[in-house]
């Protein structure tokens, strides 16, 4: 999303100040020219891979389904409807909208000092450090599902050493229910929160902390008034990042909810590949995306608020 | 060598005193500040003034509380504040890159200060009017930071200071960020605040213009330390070492045997013939006790006098004019003497200009002519 309106604005500002005399205008159209060239691959890929499919998908919640790849091409407004009016449906996109703020709260509050420590440090081992924090990437969502499986199971890792050393009398359910799909995915969605907090950290300066503390700041008053508030962008980014990737991941839901656990994720994967209602699929999966848009639409003002530019 | 401390620091106790500071990065390496000892008079602005590495940056960074000294301690009327953290220790700084909070507006951050001090919002208010008017930008006051110039940030960053009645204002490269132009109006400006809030001021900089126009006192620092400290005249007419003669305006400088005593000139100065090597005998003058050694003279380009090759003269020698710049009002001579190159400023007058590859006499006073205490090994 926010790659999209960079490079735009990149486009924009190199097009705007071309010049006035004749020859600086030859040069300004064909300039035009060059970039809207250049653009051409990206568009057409996007169009193909995202815009096409986007918009066949949006007019199939439009068509009537009756399972088992039964598509009755009509335009209803019925299909869409149908979650609307079904409470299970709203109590779906309630679970999912729920654990998409928990993921995304919990996940920002872990990664925040991880992502300040790495923006901050001097210390040689930074590179180090950094590619630590981001080395999970390098191993699918599904493997590390699985992996969070044997550590919370009735009889994983976390279980076994609290029963062995008798803190508690029996295993803690910590899978096939929220809790786990929410440990997971915070556990999972964590690099990224932390990339997308360094990266909107660029405002957080040792020097101005230095500042404060001159003026008479307490350290914690240094980080409510002067780091909090310049890191905000970053922890904002980071948000809605995770939440956003949260509503929308089906596989930890799946794995680790073990099919106890329903989000609108994991319902629009049953009723594409086991009840083969795709209409009704893409109707769930309208009421994501919008449930995405508002979410953006939200970022967008606080940004604007935050003041960055 | 320790400087001779003035007649008004020894009078009343000196603001800020320094003593034994010390800070080593890590062991090992030398340290970037080496047991340095200063004192600095109520309300006396005093310009640490040294190359880039030579320590006055760490040194201002220890006395701000920003980082902790290795060793010695650091005094505020008297009282210890080495170990008071920095957010107590009551002082206003001014950052190289000004440091405004960029999400606050100019009142906000100039306001920040006394927030922290807990005091009352009326006050507040007043305070951060009446500190904006210092700086004459208190039609800006609800401006964000980054719709300011350079120049307008810098005044704000030193109403922030200021605005809290600091024990001492601490400047690090406060116009270094600054064009020549603005650099100079600025200049002005911060010395005549400063003379006005009479803040005891320590001020960093590399510029020795700055440094010979603004400050009462300067230390000229070199390897972590104090070459001299004293007055700018002092500095600049007494150099006591080669460093600080060649940092401080243009030198010429040359090896010489000191010989006899050859009278007093003050109570403090004496002459002193010496022997330049390989160019001759002459006279200078210096401190006392420098008879029969090596050292170094000084002699500042715009006191050698050039003349035709065949004008008769005490002290002076004949060299040749290697190249010469013109600049309108002035014309500075380089002429090539036995192994040396002596360079000569003048003012330009209507006697022309004797050319490239011509022999030219370069005469002096022997006043003008310093031997440098520094020993020369």
């Amino acid at each position: 999303m926010s790659v999209d309106t960079q490079s735009f604005t990149a486009v924009e500002a190199a097009q705007h100040p071309a010049g006035r005399g004749p020859q600086e205008k030859r040069t300004a159209s064909r300039n035009r020219v060059t970039y809207w060239a250049l653009l051409v691959p990206g568009l057409l890929g996007l169009l193909v891979s995202f815009v096409f499919p986007l918009v066949y998908m949006i007019r199939m919640a439009f068509n009537e389904g009756e399972g088992n790849g039964i598509v009755r091409q009509t335009f209803t407004f019925s299909t869409i409807a149908k979650p609307l009016l079904d409470p299970y449906y709203w109590k779906v996109t309630y679970d999912t909208f729920a654990m998409g703020l928990t993921v995304a709260v919990l996940c920002v509050l872990v990664s925040y000092p991880i992502a300040l420590f790495l923006v901050r440090t001097t210390s040689k081992w930074k590179g180090l450090l950094l590619a630590l924090a981001l080395a999970p990437l390098l191993t699918s969502a599904v493997v590390r599902t699985y992996g969070w499986m044997v550590i919370l199971g009735y009889d994983g890792l976390i279980n076994s050493t609290l029963v062995d050393a008798g803190l508690i009398a029996r295993p803690l359910q910590l899978t096939n229910n929220m809790t786990g799909v929410i440990i997971g995915l915070v556990e999972i969605f964590m690099p990224y929160a932390i990339l997308a907090m360094i990266s909107g950290f660029g405002r957080v300066n040792s020097q101005l902390e230095e500042a404060a503390s001159s003026l008479g700041a307490s350290k914690a008053r240094v980080f409510t008034r002067i780091t909090l508030p310049l890191s905000l962008p970053g922890v904002v980014t980071a948000f809605l990042l995770v939440f956003v990737l949260s509503i929308s991941t089906f596989i930890t839901p799946r794995l680790l909810g073990g099919g106890v656990v329903q989000v609108l994720a994991t319902e629009i994967y049953d009723q594409t590949t086991g009840l083969l209602n795709w209409p009704f699929a893409a109707a769930l999966s309208v009421i994501l995306l919008l449930l995405f848009g508002a979410i953006i639409f939200a970022y967008q003002g606080v940004i604007k608020k935050l003041g960055v530019n | 060598m320790p400087a001779p401390i003035s007649e008004i620091e020894t009078v009343t106790q000196p603001k800020l005193s320094l003593v034994g500071l010390t800070k080593q990065y890590a062991a090992g390496l030398p340290p970037a500040v080496d047991h340095l000892d200063m004192e600095v008079g109520e309300g006396h602005l005093v310009a640490l003034l040294g190359p880039s590495g030579c320590g006055k940056t760490t040194t201002l960074r220890m006395v701000a509380g920003l980082m902790d000294p290795t060793s010695g301690s650091i005094l505020v009327d008297g009282q210890d504040v080495t170990n008071t953290p920095v957010h107590k220790r009551g002082m206003g700084m001014v950052f190289q890159s000004y440091a405004l909070f960029p999400h606050m507006n100019v009142a906000e951050n100039v306001a920040f200060g006394l927030q922290m001090r807990g005091k009352k919002k009326s006050q507040q208010t007043t305070s951060v009017a009446e500190a904006l008017d210092m700086v004459q930008l208190g039609h800006l006051s609800k401006r964000q930071v980054r719709e300011l110039s350079g120049g307008q940030q810098q005044r704000i960053a030193l109403a922030r200071a200021l605005v809290v009645e600091p024990t001492v204002l601490l400047l690090d490269e406060p116009l270094s960020n600054l064009d020549a132009k603005l650099r100079e109006t600025m200049r002005t400006e911060i010395r005549s605040i400063q003379q006005r809030t009479k803040a005891t001021t320590l001020f960093v900089t590399h510029d020795q213009d700055e440094a010979l126009d603004m400050a009462d006192r300067i230390a000229v620092m070199n390897g972590g330390l104090i070459e001299q400290f004293g007055s700018p005249v002092d500095i600049y007419e007494q150099p006591r070492t080669r460093f600080v003669a060649n940092f401080i305006g243009r030198a010429n400088i040359l090896r010489v045997t000191v010989g006899e005593r050859n009278g007093a000139v003050s109570d403090r100065q004496f002459r002193y013939a010496v022997e330049v090597d390989g160019l001759g005998s002459y006279e200078a003058v210096g401190e006392s006790g420098l008879e029969n050694s090596i050292r170094h003279i000084l002699i500042r380009p715009h006191r050698l006098r050039v003349e035709h090759a065949s004008t008769p003269g005490a002290n002076g020698v004949v060299g040749r004019i290697e190249s010469f710049s013109y600049t309108g009002d002035a014309l500075t001579y380089r002429a090539r003497v036995g192994g040396t190159l002596l360079s000569a400023e003048l003012f330009t007058s209507n006697e022309g200009i004797i050319p490239q590859g011509s022999d030219a006499r370069l005469a002096w006073r022997a006043d003008d002519a310093l031997i440098l205490p520094e020993m020369v090994e």
